[in-house]
């Protein structure tokens, strides 16, 4: 039963993360490919959890945190580039 | 033990002239003179040991492997060598104190003094052939220091550059020579290759050996074809030729025939290469001396003449013979050394030292005058003077030598007497066109007496040339005998040190070189204009300059044909090279994938991947909007890390993802200084090829990992994953790899991490302000502003989570050093550099250096314990709060890459972030 | 699994001698990261595919993938962090002082 949803869930995720990529791709604005990365990593942060369920392993749970504040910061980083161009003012 | 004191000794006292200058210039002699008295002391006290018949030898192992062994052997021709090395260097050091100018940089001329010093000592006490190659190179270096002391003067750099080419390439003939007879005799300490002699002139190899050492001897001494660096090595300050030219530099060459004498002469091919070219140099250097109007320039040719004469007595392979050499090294580098020094004096004093010029100087510099006349006269071989004696054993040698030539046994005296005569008479130009005849009026300086102190070195060394000449047997015979002893290494043959000999041949001859010598100075007119007649102008100097600029050229033009400053030409070349030979290997070896390991994969792994695919697509095509190039790179980044999870690398993963964000930032705040698009500007023909060599390479290193990964294969790893928890107290084998096993690399990459901040900075370090910020400071978006301060404990405490459980569990110091530097830069980005710099530390430098002192400290912690380099230890205590608890050594050591990342990252992202924009950057206007 | 890894690995790589291959500086750079990253995977997998074993000891494990190339790996992202830095410093400064990010010699 847990497999099933297991399964139901990473393949849900993956589809998210190839739709990320897409729209990370067309854009066409480039905020939008900043959105679409973003989503990106929040999606992955769920597959390593998801994985790690699977793998019945808590060694990868950093990983997952570790995502979610780079995913974060690159956002950061992204954003104020395309607001003012220079990171650190 | 004192022997390794005096070989060091100089090179330990290099700094102190550095230290000393600042307190005055006697003080800096003083202090320099220092470290070679001790060792002349010690050397001294170790000389009745050698008298008594002993040989000192000291040893350690270097790098047994090679043979190389920290060796040094004292006998009775190391002694002598090493007491005119420290005894003349010392008159040298009192003599420059007054020679260098005020605007001469005394303290640097001092040190290199030392380390040259240091070398030639290296040279002649060394007891293993390697080491004496390494500080025969060391003296090549040095010496090339020296010459090119005053090196705003373009001939003084010409002349250093030319002396290291010359002498270093016969250096590296000599390391192939040793190297040879090292494998022949199977052992390279210098005692055992000289007590096998017959061994080694029998092996098929020898004739190689001794042409490959040959040409090292050669060069260093200055022997023709290779005597044109000397010369030109006269633009050094005078100190520096008395010392090189009279009893070191070019006396390590002659040194070296002498110490290999009982292992290579004997051969008739040393008797004529050797004495061959002695006799050459030997006629050469005089002629040639004959017509230099510099004193220095006379006194260089004059040097080569003497050096063949010396390589000549070598040459004729007799032990008698020998002695006659070494005789005249000691003869050589007395009267030598103190006629340069006169001629420094006279230099420095008169303002020039073309012959031309000066004149009648008698009158103004009497002291002078006469220290000089006798130093000519020993050079010319005037009686009661020690260089006649020196020169009647070397007529006497060549006398008896003579009828191994048979029919053609009277050239070898008459060549010699020949030599002879040309040195008198160049010995009689040198003394009367400068001290008599008529005084010149048009000197730059008005000629006097040089300081009382200037001239002491001098009045010792003619002390010892009027001693010796006097009463050789007294005074040198002892020191000739002892040094024989080490030389020939047993029976020293009966030689007479006695000032007459009866009416013999080499009397004679002597006779006819003196009165020919003056006769030759009085017609030097006649022969003058014969000469410039005879000997068209080719030096040289011109030759080795054309050969150097046709080497220059030929590998210009091969460079060029390779690389014509476009990087994209060059990679081009090294991709399609990289290639072909994969390609090759491929087509001969076969390519062969295994099934070994065949790991099914789910089908999560085929989303990836083709993410990832789709994202390489996209990249190649839409990799001129830079920005979006940019973003497609991280999302490989982000989906290696995951791949890394998937394969069973976390802390791969982890360290994947942070550095994956700080390139980010970097990759983005470049962007920001450069342009936001790449124009289309490569050929349709260009982008073919380059998608071939793309597809070519790519598809290369598919099929190799492809075959890599399903062959079998067995680790090495099996130790370490036993290892780490008993040795080095954690559970996590990566990190205990890094802190511990192979400690050492970590330590070597976080040097490189810090060297690669400092050279960040440095390029960056003009033009980096941040004035321009300055008026934004309160105009940062405030939801940023509040967030990131929100978050900065949480990141901070995510680092310190990470670090500490490093040890067991993915993580370590540096994913613990890169999250840290990502809580840092958010803070950058968020409120901008002026408040962070206020908040946190305006430079990282003192971070870097912490963590790497940390790094180190760790490891050298270990020394006390008597465990090598980076030993960790670990034990477990029970803390109140935190319960059980591991404290390992290793810690501090993660502590300090810890530090190391945070303040390399950090450096190079602030500073690159304070650069000033361009004005010519576009505004924003990007869309696919 | 292993066709997956390589393949990727060699996409990464394409795309990355492609990008090196081009005439400015900026898409030089990220080909060099693209092709540090394939080359990190590549160190990595040489040490064989191994699914949910991290070299971490626990007890009652005894099947654990190569912890040597993980850590050869490990430091070689950090280095080539610092080599991406170095490179693009290099980068800023050629534009800044002769105005022009291209490395083609102008051939």
């Amino acid at each position: 039963m847990l497999t099933a949803a297991l399964n139901i869930a990473i393949a849900a995720v993956l589809l998210a993360m190839l739709l990320s990529l897409w729209r990370l791709l067309r854009g066409p604005a480039p905020e939008d490919r900043v959105l679409a990365l973003d989503t990106l990593y929040i999606n992955t942060i769920a597959l390593v959890l998801m994985l790690s369920i699977r793998f019945d392993s808590r060694l990868y749970f950093e990983a997952a945190l570790l995502i979610a504040m780079t995913g974060f910061v690159g956002t950061i980083a992204l954003a104020k580039y395309l607001l003012r161009g220079n990171l650190m003012d | 033990m004192s022997l390794l004191l005096i070989a060091l000794l100089p090179f330990l006292c290099i700094p102190l002239p550095l230290l000393a200058v600042h307190y005055g210039r006697t003080a800096c002699a003083w202090v320099t003179a220092l470290g070679p008295a001790i060792a002349l002391a010690l050397l001294l006290g170790s000389a009745p040991t050698v008298f008594g018949g002993e040989t000192v030898t000291v040893a350690w192992s270097w790098l047994p492997v090679l043979g190389l062994e920290l060796a040094f052997v004292l006998d009775g021709y190391s002694l002598l060598f090493a007491a005119l090395i420290l005894g003349i260097g010392l008159l040298i050091i009192l003599y420059a104190r007054y020679y260098l100018s005020e605007s001469d940089p005394m303290g640097r001329f001092y040190a290199m003094l030392l380390a040259f010093m240091g070398a030639m000592l290296g040279i002649v006490l060394s007891n293993n052939l390697i080491l004496m190659v390494i500080f025969w190179e060391l003296t090549s270096i040095s010496s090339f220091l020296l010459i090119g002391y005053w090196r705003h003067l373009a001939e003084a750099r010409q002349g250093a550059r030319m002396a290291l080419t010359i002498t270093g390439a016969g250096g590296l003939c000599l390391l192939a020579g040793v190297l040879l007879l090292g494998e022949i005799v199977g052992s390279y300490e210098l005692t055992t290759v000289l007590d096998s002699g017959e061994l080694i002139r029998a092996h098929p190899l020898y004739e190689l050996t001794l042409v490959l050492i040959l040409l090292g001897a050669f060069t260093k001494s200055a022997q023709v074809p290779f005597h044109f660096w000397l010369p030109h090595a006269m633009a050094a300050p005078t100190p520096v030729s008395a010392y090189l030219h009279s009893a070191t530099m070019v006396k390590a060459g002659v040194f070296l025939l002498a110490r290999l004498f009982p292992a290579l002469a004997g051969s008739d091919l040393w008797f004529f290469l050797v004495s061959g070219v002695g006799l050459a140099t030997l006629v050469f250097g005089a002629y040639g001396a004959l017509f230099k109007d510099d004193l220095k320039g006379l006194l260089a040719y004059s040097t080569i003449s003497h050096l063949g004469l010396i390589t000549l007595l070598f040459g004729l392979g007799t032990p008698a013979g020998a002695v006659a050499g070494v005789f005249h090294i000691i003869n050589h580098a007395t009267f030598k050394a103190s006629l340069f020094m006169s001629a420094g004096i006279i230099d420095h004093e008169a303002g020039t030292r073309d012959i031309r010029r000066l004149g009648g100087l008698r009158h103004k510099m009497p002291h002078t005058m006469w220290l000089a006349t006798i130093a000519a006269a020993s050079m010319a071989g005037v009686p009661l003077l020690n260089g006649f004696i020196s020169k009647e054993m070397f007529f006497a040698e060549v006398v008896v030598e003579s009828e191994r030539l048979g029919a053609a046994g009277w050239l070898l005296p008459a060549v010699a007497t020949l030599g002879g005569l040309l040195s008198a008479a160049y010995s009689i130009r040198f003394v009367h066109d400068v001290f008599f005849g008529d005084s010149r009026e048009s000197l730059p300086k008005e000629p006097h007496e040089p300081p009382r102190y200037m001239r002491v070195p001098v009045e010792v060394l003619i002390g010892i040339c009027v001693a010796v000449g006097v009463a050789p047997a007294l005074v040198i015979g002892p020191v000739l005998d002892v040094a024989m002893a080490g030389v020939l290494r047993g029976e020293v043959p009966y030689y007479s040190l006695a000032l007459w000999h009866g009416f013999k041949l080499p009397l004679f001859m002597s006779v006819i070189a003196l009165g020919g010598g003056l006769l030759l100075y009085l017609w030097r007119d006649r022969a003058e204009a014969l000469h410039e007649r005879v000997f068209p102008a080719i030096t040289g100097k011109g030759t080795f300059e054309a050969v150097l600029a046709g080497a220059v050229a030929l590998s210009r033009g091969i460079t060029r044909a390779f690389d014509n400053g476009s990087v994209q030409r060059n990679l081009a070349w090294l991709l399609t090279a990289a290639i072909v030979l994969g390609g090759y290997g491929l087509w001969t070896g076969g390519y062969s994938v295994g099934d070994a390991h065949q790991t099914p994969a789910p089908w999560a792994a085929f989303g990836i991947w083709a993410m990832l695919l789709a994202a390489m697509t996209a990249l190649v095509v839409l990799h001129r909007n830079r920005l979006i190039a940019l973003i497609l790179v991280g999302v490989a980044g982000l989906l290696s890390a995951v791949t890394f999870i998937y394969i069973s690398a976390p802390d791969l993963a982890l360290t994947q993802l942070s550095v994956e964000v700080v390139s980010v930032i970097l990759l983005l705040m470049a962007l920001r200084l450069l342009p936001e698009h790449t124009p289309r500007e490569s050929s349709a023909g260009r982008r073919l090829r380059d998608g071939a060599l793309a597809v070519l390479g790519g598809g290369g290193v598919a099929a190799a990992a492809y075959a890599v990964m399903t062959q079998p294969f067995t680790t090495i790893s099996d130790y370490h994953l036993v290892n780490s928890v008993p040795g080095g107290g954690g559970s996590n084998v990566v990190n205990v790899i890094l802190v511990d096993f192979r400690g050492f690399d970590t330590f070597g990459e976080i040097t490189v991490l810090g060297i690669a901040a400092a050279c960040v900075f440095a390029l960056l370090a003009q033009g980096a302000s941040a004035t321009e910020s300055a008026h934004r400071e309160s105009n940062h978006p405030l939801m940023l502003l509040v967030g990131s301060r929100v978050m900065l404990p949480m990141m901070v405490a995510v680092a310190l989570y990470i670090f500490l459980r490093g040890h067991n569990l993915p993580g370590g110091g540096f994913i613990a050093g890169l999250v840290a530097t990502v809580a840092l830069v958010t803070q950058y980005m968020a409120s901008g550099i002026h408040w962070s710099e206020r908040r946190f530390t305006g430079s990282y430098f003192p971070v870097i250096g912490w963590g790497l002192l940390i790094a180190g400290a760790t490891g050298v912690v270990s020394w006390l314990f008597g465990a090598p380099f980076l030993t960790s230890a670990y034990t477990y205590v029970d803390w109140p709060v935190l319960g059980h608890f591991e404290i390992a050594s290793a810690m501090a050591f993660d502590l300090g890459v810890f530090l190391t990342v945070v303040g390399a990252v950090v450096l190079m992202l602030a500073n690159l972030g304070k650069q000033p924009a361009h004005g010519d950057k576009e505004e924003s206007s990007w869309s696919s | 699994m292993e066709f997956l890894i390589a393949t990727g690995i060699g996409a990464m790589t394409a795309a990355g001698i492609y990008l090196m291959l081009r005439r400015r500086t900026f898409p030089v750079i990220l080909g060099l990261s693209l092709l540090s990253y394939a080359v990190n995977l590549f160190l990595v997998s040489s040490g064989r595919i191994a699914i949910n074993q991290p070299p971490v000891i626990q007890a009652g494990v005894s099947e654990y993938t190569d912890p040597l190339p993980q850590a050869l790996v490990l430091t070689a992202i950090v280095i080539g962090f610092a080599m991406t830095a170095f490179v693009l410093v290099l980068a800023v400064k050629a534009r800044t002082e002769t105005g022009s990010d291209d490395v083609d010699g102008g051939a």
